[in-house]
């Protein structure tokens, strides 16, 4: 810590690794006195997933611009955001309409580094969110753990455009070096994004984040959600989220963004991948944390089903909402062919969270992997389940299936074609790397 | 307003250790501009990938920006700097100013903070225009440089929206039957009048004086203030070590980068360039010092003065041409009065 003699506003400043740090010149107590609380109370409602999403990040004190541009099926979250802060008379945050998804990362970028120690959430999807890329990248590297896109499923990419949600947009997006979350149903949507931020930013962390859920299966479709009170909300985030150690541009004298030669480069990119493996070690804890405050589940690896006994014949392993129609047919479909079943619905999708697969798959059977978003090869999570079991001695057979690509549901029939096809494994047929599956049929 | 004295005894926020090419005008307009911007006022800077970036922000080589050998002790001189990709410069200064501003409403932030963005031409006009117009259009309280050396220098001297008709560049090099860039520059300055800005203009630090005046001048506007600062390129023109200046100013009087400033209701001027094209510099002359136009003129060892080169006679004229109709042009803008 320096004194200071001089004339003209002295101040306490520290110096930090990224920087001088002027730790009085942004008071953040007249930020979250300026914070109007949206519910007072725990409320029961019915709410589509970018009502809940908006909702959540509207709770927030740290959250006072909006950045957005719309994007189907994005596009409700912010107009919700721009209804509820025009309907606030005397509120001082703002929603910031840009022209594009690459100015809206671009802003986000600016204003997260300005001060580290607000969030900056936006939502988006499908191509929207490859435009945003070339600063999404940068994003995933630059320890701005306060920027979190909401990404809304949706298949990626024209020829054909498709506007409904499978996951391959965020799927095309791992590399980006973001914290990427699925989340299935209103509640979960909603408890996310509570959550994410929380993660991104802890300081052993500091990385962006992308909470995601899928385009018109959960973005447009109603069901119960329960919202907490603004104060609940904000006092478990306050518990997790102490002022960053680190300078912004206004409260530092610092460079963010510099270039490097090829030798410096390995120590950012190592610097970055231990902190984005640290995320296995707290998120647990943060999902704790969550559930014993607000009395739901946190966060958590995946979601499982039917591994009471973990030696099971068939263990799948999917996301989304359609894992939902897979619990409705597991058992019926088990006590058909008297087997046993259990499955997994990813929540975590990068990093992805090994370790844990690996624990939870290991005694099964047969791995059945469904993807739902267009890959080139086996599948983003075949690859990942694959490498994951890749360490046992005598691993699993795995099953790649693709279903529900292009937001298509995974129907009854469909779910029980594929656990045919795990059982054709299971009995030591030869099946294909993969196999496409629509509407009961194999294409 | 500050006297040009007073400035120049500020200290500046750019500092030793830049690896731009000697004799670049961007590091004499930062120069400036950082002592221009040590006026009681903490600054941020953002700045799009380009030449200054790459330069000036090379760990593990110095961060060739901030005041003083440590940072100092009194906040207000204090200095940020942000870099991101290319086009990002103006819409990174904006969601600066923008937090700001919300802080300072909320009652959070007391200092007051001043934003600037430096971008290159490619970055702005080419790659960037998008996000240069949108933040002009939202009139973002934020001061635009874009240092115009007319090509991509940092990827190799490449055509830009901004190349000056004829010139030789590696995307539109010169041979037979092929006389150079044949597309004129975008008309920027209209652009961004249209756009909405509250202050344009067009000085080098040629102009010494009013280069600073502009600078401080935009530091107070209310809308979004762009300055675009032609900056010879010693690399890419290909001109003689100490001749920067020299030619920023010929290319100025010469009408073709006059100086110009204008302010929303206010309008605005072409300073030190007449037009009537006998009163300014032969462009022959602002042509004849750099290798990228040796295609274009030579020298007449019989007067000393730079002539067509033979066969070259229509070129020659068509980029008279062009200079004529470009400071007619700016006299045209400096009387709009929107």
């Amino acid at each position: 810590m320096s004194a200071t003699d001089g004339t003209k506003a002295p101040m306490r400043h520290f110096t930090t690794p990224s920087g001088e740090i002027y730790p009085d010149v942004i008071d953040l107590e007249p930020v979250r006195a300026a914070h109007h609380a949206l519910y007072e109370s725990r409320e029961e409602m019915t709410a589509d997933g970018n009502t809940a999403a908006a909702i959540a990040t509207l709770q927030m004190w740290r959250c006072v611009i909006y950045p957005g541009f719309p994007i189907t099926p994005s596009t409700k979250w912010i107009e919700t955001v721009a209804a509820r802060i025009a309907s606030d008379p005397t509120t001082k945050k703002r929603v910031k309409l840009m022209e594009a998804e690459h100015a809206v990362a671009d802003y986000m970028v600016g204003a997260a580094s300005a001060c580290r120690d607000l969030i900056f959430p936006t939502a988006t999807s499908s191509v929207g969110l490859d435009h945003m890329t070339e600063t999404t990248r940068s994003l995933g590297a630059s320890g701005l753990g306060n920027v979190m896109i909401i990404d809304v499923y949706r298949a990626t990419a024209n020829f054909p455009l498709c506007i409904e949600g499978d996951p391959s947009d965020t799927l095309a997006h791992r590399d980006d070096g973001f914290i990427q979350i699925a989340a299935r149903g209103k509640q979960q949507i909603y408890d996310t994004v509570i959550q994410a931020p929380v993660l991104g930013m802890h300081p052993e962390i500091l990385t962006p984040t992308m909470p995601g859920y899928y385009g018109i299966k959960d973005s447009h479709r109603n069901a119960r959600l329960v919202v907490e009170p603004d104060a609940e909300v904000n006092t478990w985030m306050d518990k997790w989220l102490a002022p960053c150690a680190l300078p912004g541009l206004l409260n530092g004298d610092t460079a963010f963004g510099n270039c490097v030669t090829s030798r410096h480069f390995q120590g950012f990119k190592v610097s970055q991948k231990r902190r984005y493996e640290r995320v296995l070690e707290f998120l647990p804890r943060i999902g704790a944390s969550f559930e014993n405050h607000f009395g739901r589940p946190g966060l958590a690896f995946f979601d499982a089903v039917g591994f009471e006994d973990p030696s099971v014949d068939v263990a799948v392993v999917s996301m989304g909402p359609d894992f939902g129609t897979f619990e409705a047919v597991r058992e019926g479909w088990g006590r058909k062919n008297s087997l046993s079943t259990a499955g997994i619905a990813m929540r975590l999708l990068s990093p992805f969270p090994r370790d844990a697969v690996r624990e939870r798959l290991k005694k099964a059977k047969v791995v059945l992997v469904v993807n739902q978003a267009h890959h080139m090869g086996r599948g983003h999570l075949t690859l990942d389940v694959v490498d994951a079991l890749s360490d046992l001695s005598s691993p699993p057979k795995v099953v790649g299936a693709f279903a529900g690509m292009g937001g298509a549901d995974v129907s009854e029939p469909t779910w029980e074609r594929m656990l045919d096809q795990a059982k054709h494994a299971l009995e030591g047929h030869p099946v294909p790397p993969y196999a496409v599956f629509h509407e009961g049929m194999t294409l | 307003m500050s006297s040009y004295k007073e400035i120049a005894i500020r200290e500046s926020c750019f500092r030793p250790g830049s690896t731009l090419c000697p004799g670049c005008m961007e590091a004499v307009a930062f120069q400036n501009v950082g002592r221009v911007s040590d006026n009681g006022v903490k600054t941020v800077f953002t700045i799009g990938t380009s030449c200054a970036e790459v330069s000036s922000l090379f760990f593990p080589n110095v961060v060739a920006w901030g005041r003083g050998e440590a940072p100092p002790d009194d906040y207000t001189r204090s200095f940020s700097i942000l870099h991101n990709v290319f086009e990002s410069a103006p819409t990174l200064a904006e969601s600066v100013r923008d937090v700001a501003d919300v802080l300072t409403d909320m009652g959070a932030l007391k200092q007051p903070v001043q934003v600037l963005s430096s971008s290159g031409d490619g970055g702005a006009l080419a790659i960037g225009l998008r996000a240069m117009l949108h933040t002009i259009h939202r009139r973002a309280r934020v001061t635009l440089m874009v240092l115009v050396n007319e090509i991509f220098a940092n990827t190799g001297f490449q055509y830009s929206p901004a190349t000056t008709p004829f010139a030789d560049t590696s995307t539109t090099p010169t041979g037979p039957g092929h006389p150079g860039n044949l597309q004129p520059p975008l008309d920027y300055i209209h652009l961004v009048i249209a756009a909405g800005a509250g202050m344009v203009a067009q000085v080098s630090p040629a102009h010494g004086k009013m280069f600073n005046k502009t600078i401080e001048r935009s530091l107070e506007c209310e809308g979004t203030a762009v300055i675009f600062v032609p900056s010879p390129c010693i690399s890419g023109w290909k001109f003689e070590d100490g001749e920067t200046i020299h030619l920023a100013t010929l290319g100025a009087q010469s009408g073709v980068f006059p100086v110009f400033t204008w302010e929303k209701g206010k309008g605005g001027s072409v300073k030190d360039c007449s037009i009537d094209a006998s009163e300014r510099p032969a462009v022959e002359e602002f042509l004849g010092m750099q290798r990228r136009f040796t295609h274009l003129v030579m020298k007449d060892n019989a007067t000393g003065r730079f002539i067509a080169r033979p066969g070259r006679e229509n070129d020659l004229a068509r980029m008279k041409d062009w200079v004529q109709s470009n400071v007619e042009r700016l006299y045209h803008l400096a009387d709009l009065m929107v």
